[in-house]
C-alpha cells in the first residue's frame, strides 16, 4: 500500500511542475547512457551529506571517511543487472527487506524523482 | 498489491497532475492574481499545520516540518506566496509521511536478528 | 491452498510457542537483549558495555584511556558537591529530600506509584527544589548536568538494578519506552534498534555505533563535541534530530518512559558516571 500524499497542486506550481515532468523525461529516454555531466551530478548527490550521504553507510571509491552499515557500491551492474530494481532500492530499500537500515530515499522525499534518477545512473556506473 | 514501481506510478501520477496544469492553466491564464496566490498559500499553510498537528498526535512529527512553516510565512509576508506555497505543500507532504510512518511503528516489537 | 493454510497455521502455533515463554515480559526482554549483544561482542563481559565503543574498539580505547588519565568531569564533580552542600534559601538542603544521598543514582529511573510515573533524578531534583522554593534547572545540560555529576560519582561502582513491578501502568510505561526504542522514526526511518543493536560495531562515516547495552550507566557524559556536560536526554535529542524526528523535551513522558526501558536493559552493570566521551 503506497499512499502518494499529494496535496491539490495549484496553478501557481504549474511551472515547477512542468519543469520536472520534462526533467524527469530526460534521464528515461537516454539510451546512449548518462553523460560525463550527469554522473558527476549524480557523483555529488551521493557524496554530500545533506543529500544522498551514501557515504555514511557504503565505501565509494574516491570517498573518504565511508561507513560499512551497508555493502561497497562496486560491480553494481553485475549485482543489479536491471537498473530499475537498482532504482527500486534507493527510492524504498523496505520493500524488499522490511528491516533494512537504508532510508527510503523516494517513499520519504529525501531526494527529489530527479536527483533519484541521477544517483541511480552514478551507482549503476561504479 | 501493485506490482508496478514506485516511480512508474510516481511518474505517471506526476504526467496526469502536469496535464491537469496545463488545462486548468489554460483556463485560468497562465498568471495568478496575487489575490488568488494568497488564498491557496493560506489555504496550503492551513493543512500543513493540520497535517503536522496529526503527526505530532502519534509522536511521528519530523524534525524540519516546523522549520518550513516559519520559513513559508516569512516569505508570504514578503509576498513571495509561490515560494511559500511550496514550503507549506513540502511541510504538508512530511506530516503526512510522518503520521503514516508512526501508524506503521505502532505495533513493533523485537526485530528478527535479536531473534 | 489448504495445504498452505495448515502450514501457515503451523508455523504460527510454532512462533507462538516461541514467542511466549510464559507470557513474554521484561525478563524476557531483557535476557534476550543481553544474550544479544554478549553474543555479538564475544569476550567482551557484561560490566565492560558501560564503557560504550571503548568496550568494542581498540583504537578508540586508546585515545580514551589517555584522556581518562585527566578526567575532563573532574573539575564538575567538585562544583557539583559544592552544589550539593550549599542550602536553599529556606535553610534546607538536598539532603532533606534525598536522606541517602547523594550515592542515590542507582535508585533512578523507578516507577513512581503514587504519581503514576517513571520518576528520574532529574525530574527528582527539580521537585526538591521547587518544593524548597527555587526555581527548577533546565534538564540538558548546565547546573542539573552538574549536580548530577557529582551524585554518579558518589554512585560509581553500584549495579543498575531497575525494577518494573507488577503494576500495570509501570507495565505499560515499560512497554511504551520499548516501542520508542524499537519504532522507526524521523525522515530517514531510522529507530534507535537500528544504529545501536542491528549496526553496533560498525562505521557510520567516521564514528562507531555503540551497543545500546550500558547506554544508560555513565551519564551525565563529557563530550568533547559539546565542550561540557550533558544529561541522558541531552543525548536522546541529539539521536532522534539526526534521523530528522522532532525531538521530544527532556523529561517528556516519552523521554522518561525510553530512560526506563533502556536502563532495565543494562541491569546488573555496574554505574561509572561521569563518563567522557568523544
Ligand atoms: C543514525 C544512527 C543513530 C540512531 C538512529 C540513534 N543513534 Fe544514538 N548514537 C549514534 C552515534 C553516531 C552516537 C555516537 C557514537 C556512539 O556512542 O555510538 C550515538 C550515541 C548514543 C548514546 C551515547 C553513548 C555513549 O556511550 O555515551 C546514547 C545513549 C544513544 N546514542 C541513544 C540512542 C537512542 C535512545 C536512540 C533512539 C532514540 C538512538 N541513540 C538513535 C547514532 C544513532
Amino acid at each position: 500500500m503506497r499512499t502518494a500524499p499529494f496535496p491539490p497542486l495549484s496553478g501557481m506550481a504549474l511551472a515547477s511542475a512542468m519543469a520536472l515532468t520534462a526533467g524527469l523525461a530526460a534521464p528515461l529516454q537516454a539510451t546512449a547512457g548518462p553523460s560525463a555531466q550527469a554522473l558527476e551530478q549524480g557523483r555529488k548527490i551521493a557524496f554530500t551529506r545533506k543529500l544522498g550521504n551514501c557515504l555514511a553507510c557504503h565505501h565509494i571509491a574516491g570517498g573518504t571517511a565511508a561507513g560499512n552499515i551497508g555493502p561497497p557500491l562496486v560491480a553494481m551492474k553485475q549485482r543489479y543487472p536491471n537498473k530499475a530494481k537498482l532504482h527500486a532500492q534507493i527510492w524504498d530499500a523496505t520493500v524488499a527487506n522490511p528491516e533494512t537500515p537504508m532510508p527510503p530515499f523516494g517513499r520519504h522525499q529525501i531526494l527529489t524523482e530527479r536527483q533519484i534518477d541521477l544517483l541511480t545512473d552514478y551507482i549503476w556506473s561504479l | 498489491m501493485n506490482q508496478e514501481s514506485p516511480k512508474m506510478k510516481t511518474l505517471s501520477l506526476f504526467r496526469a497532475a502536469g496535464l491537469a496544469l496545463v488545462l486548468t492553466g489554460l483556463a485560468n491564464g497562465p498568471a495568478l492574481a496575487g489575490d488568488s496566490a494568497q488564498a491557496q498559500y493560506e489555504d496550503m499553510y492551513q493543512q500543513a499545520k493540520a497535517a503536522q498537528k496529526r503527526a505530532a498526535s502519534v509522536e511521528g512529527e519530523w524534525r524540519d516540518i516546523g522549520k518550513f512553516l516559519k520559513k513559508a510565512q516569512a516569505l508570504a509576508k514578503k509576498g513571495d506566496y509561490e515560494a511559500a506555497f511550496k514550503l507549506a505543500r513540502k511541510a504538508y507532504i512530511q506530516g503526512k509521511l510522518g503520521y503514516t510512518q508512526a501508524l506503521s511503528q505502532q505495533k513493533v516489537d523485537w526485530p528478527s536478528y535479536f531473534k | 491452498m489448504l495445504k498452505r493454510i495448515i502450514t501457515l497455521a503451523g508455523t504460527l502455533g510454532l512462533c507462538l510457542s516461541l514467542a511466549t515463554p510464559a507470557q513474554a515480559g521484561p525478563k524476557e526482554d531483557l535476557a534476550r537483549f543481553q544474550h544479544f549483544y554478549l553474543k555479538r561482542f564475544p569476550g567482551v563481559p557484561l560490566k565492560e558495555f558501560a564503557n560504550g565503543v571503548y568496550a568494542i574498539d581498540k583504537v578508540s580505547r586508546e585515545n580514551w584511556e589517555a584522556i581518562e588519565e585527566f578526567p575532563p568531569y573532574e573539575p564538575y564533580v567538585e562544583e557539583g558537591k559544592e552544589m550539593w552542600n550549599t542550602p536553599f534559601k529556606d535553610g534546607k538542603g538536598y539532603k532533606d529530600c534525598f536522606p541517602d544521598g547523594p550515592a542515590i543514582k542507582a535508585d533512578y529511573p523507578r516507577w513512581d506509584a503514587a504519581s503514576k510515573r517513571v520518576l528520574t533524578l532529574e525530574l527528582a531534583i527539580n521537585e526538591c527544589r521547587q518544593a524548597h522554593g527555587e526555581k527548577p534547572l533546565k534538564y540538558k545540560k548546565g547546573p542539573i548536568a552538574i549536580l548530577t555529576a557529582y551524585i554518579a560519582w558518589e554512585s560509581r561502582g553500584k549495579p543498575t538494578h531497575v525494577v518494573i513491578p507488577d503494576d500495570p501502568d509501570a507495565r505499560a510505561a515499560y512497554e511504551r519506552g520499548k516501542r520508542f526504542w524499537l519504532a522507526r522514526r524521523g525522515q530517514l526511518n531510522f529507530s534507535c534498534a537500528t544504529c545501536h543493536a542491528q549496526n553496533a560495531g560498525k562505521h557510520i562515516r567516521a564514528d562507531i555505533l555503540s551497543p545500546a547495552l550500558g547506554h544508560t550507566t555513565h551519564f551525565p557524559v563529557y563530550r568533547s563535541k559539546w565542550g561540557e556536560l550533558g544529561t541522558l536526554h541531552r543525548r536522546f535529542t541529539g539521536c532522534n534530530k539526526q534521523v530528522r524526528a522532532k525531538p521530544f523535551k527532556p523529561q517528556s513522558e516519552q523521554y522518561r518512559d525510553l530512560e526506563y526501558f533502556l536502563t532495565y536493559m543494562s541491569n546488573g552493570i555496574p554505574l561509572n558516571g561521569p563518563g567522557a566521551r568523544k
